[in-house]
């Protein structure tokens, strides 16, 4: 399986959503692989502060705009591939940071979210065909929310992160009956920030672990990310994908990246 | 009959011509209240009538297919829209393509999502296609 869409989605903030979506663009870029990363997090955009020096200000055109049809998939996405060295091009569509922006969003009508999902499809149709794109990864909004379900209906298949955290493990588990069991699509888990210490306590090994997450949330876990104190305590700006990529958590995206069908030889 | 008793008597009869007054005027009170009601259902009415009269989208926007509103659609209705999200207008054929379905499953459903006003179709040559509408607060 290639998933030409992913969806980065989970049930409560402060899983890592953005840091995996942003680190993972990166990885599959600098193989040699074109990728675009849109941020649909429209209440909390934070990809404009992440790539604020590849940006020429003042930004043409924001997501938000776009969807307004204000504007064309060309103005919209900011090729930033140069800025990073990477091999494939990486085109970025930001959503627009400013309270009037967000505002004007959570004010929109649910026949304006209707015409959302079908200007993502026709904008993934523009990528796919004549920007020559061959991945699209969207970073979400947490919990069930318009932007979030929008990206789920438009995308081949979610990554939900999630940390072992209790609330976070039920919010996933809720999510995945009543959200994605509805749309009838199938998601992967990824967990995230997982502590070696939960692995001593209870004596399993990783894979067991995941066994044991599967049979739980009947749905397959491509991967257990250790919380790496430094990753958290870096600056959430940096791009540890171009700054350190031989560092464990990109290469734990890069078995992530293999599981989502990316083979990275390149 | 007693001194006594015909004061007592007397009390009773002032107290009850007392309540049938108070009585009177909470009643003439009710009339006008019911009365009053009833000009002001006149009037939504009315003007209920007036605006679904000049602008029949507001039923539409009520039934946007929003994704929200497909979470509390049946799975076999749920299937055909979100094909009509990716496809601007499609056969009952097309759609069955995308969801590996039976031709006839999709139409029936294509055709249950119009009943309940979802969805639109038009008849172009021999082919009838489904479609969303676009719906006029959209490009707001």
């Amino acid at each position: 399986m290639n998933a030409k869409v992913i969806s980065v989605h989970s049930s409560r903030g402060g899983t890592g959503k953005t840091i995996i979506a942003t680190n993972l663009a990166l990885l599959l870029a600098k193989k040699g692989i074109n990728v675009a990363l849109l941020d649909l997090d429209f209440r909390a955009p934070s990809l404009e502060m992440i790539f604020s020096e590849a940006i020429e200000r003042p930004v043409k055109c924001w997501l938000n705009d776009f969807l307004n049809s204000q504007c064309e998939p060309e103005q919209l996405l900011i090729d930033v591939s140069e800025k990073y060295n990477l091999s494939g091009r990486l085109l970025i569509g930001l959503a627009n940071p400013a309270i009037d922006a967000i505002r004007n969003i959570m004010e929109k009508s649910r026949s304006w979210e209707v015409t959302v999902v079908k200007k993502l499809f026709s904008l993934l149709s523009s990528l796919f065909t004549n920007m020559k794109i061959d991945c699209c990864i969207f970073d979400t909004s947490p919990g069930v929310q318009y932007s979030s379900i929008n990206a789920i209906v438009s995308s081949d298949v979610s990554m939900i992160i999630t940390t072992l955290d209790s609330l976070d493990l039920k919010g996933t588990e809720n999510m995945l009956v009543d959200l994605f069991g509805a749309l009838d699509k199938k998601p992967v888990i990824l967990v995230n920030k997982f502590s070696p210490e939960t692995r001593i306590k209870s004596n399993e090994n990783n894979e067991k672990i995941i066994r044991r997450l599967e049979k739980t949330l009947k749905h397959q876990v491509i991967g257990l990310i250790p919380c790496y104190c430094d990753v958290l305590q870096t600056e959430r700006t940096s791009l540890l994908a171009v700054e350190k990529p031989n560092h464990p958590f990109i290469k734990d995206l890069e078995k992530v990246s293999e599981a989502l069908g990316y083979t990275l030889q390149k | 009959m007693s001194p006594k008793e015909t004061a007592s008597n007397l009390k009773m009869a002032t107290l009850l011509a007392r309540i049938i007054d108070e009585l009177r005027e909470a009643n003439e009170k009710l009339e006008l209240l019911v009365s009053s009601n009833h000009t002001l259902l006149d009037t939504q009415k009315e003007l209920i009538r007036q605006t679904s009269a000049k602008k029949k989208p507001t039923q539409d926007l009520r039934l946007a297919p929003d994704v929200m509103t497909l979470l509390s659609l049946p799975m076999s209705l749920r299937k055909t829209v979100m094909v009509l999200y990716k496809l601007e207008k499609a056969t009952a054929e097309d759609i069955a393509k995308e969801t590996k379905r039976l031709r006839a499953v999709e139409s029936s459903s294509a055709n249950q999502l119009v009943r309940l006003g979802y969805l639109k179709k038009k008849r172009e040559g021999r082919d009838v296609y489904f479609y969303i509408e676009p719906q006029l607060e959209a490009k707001e």
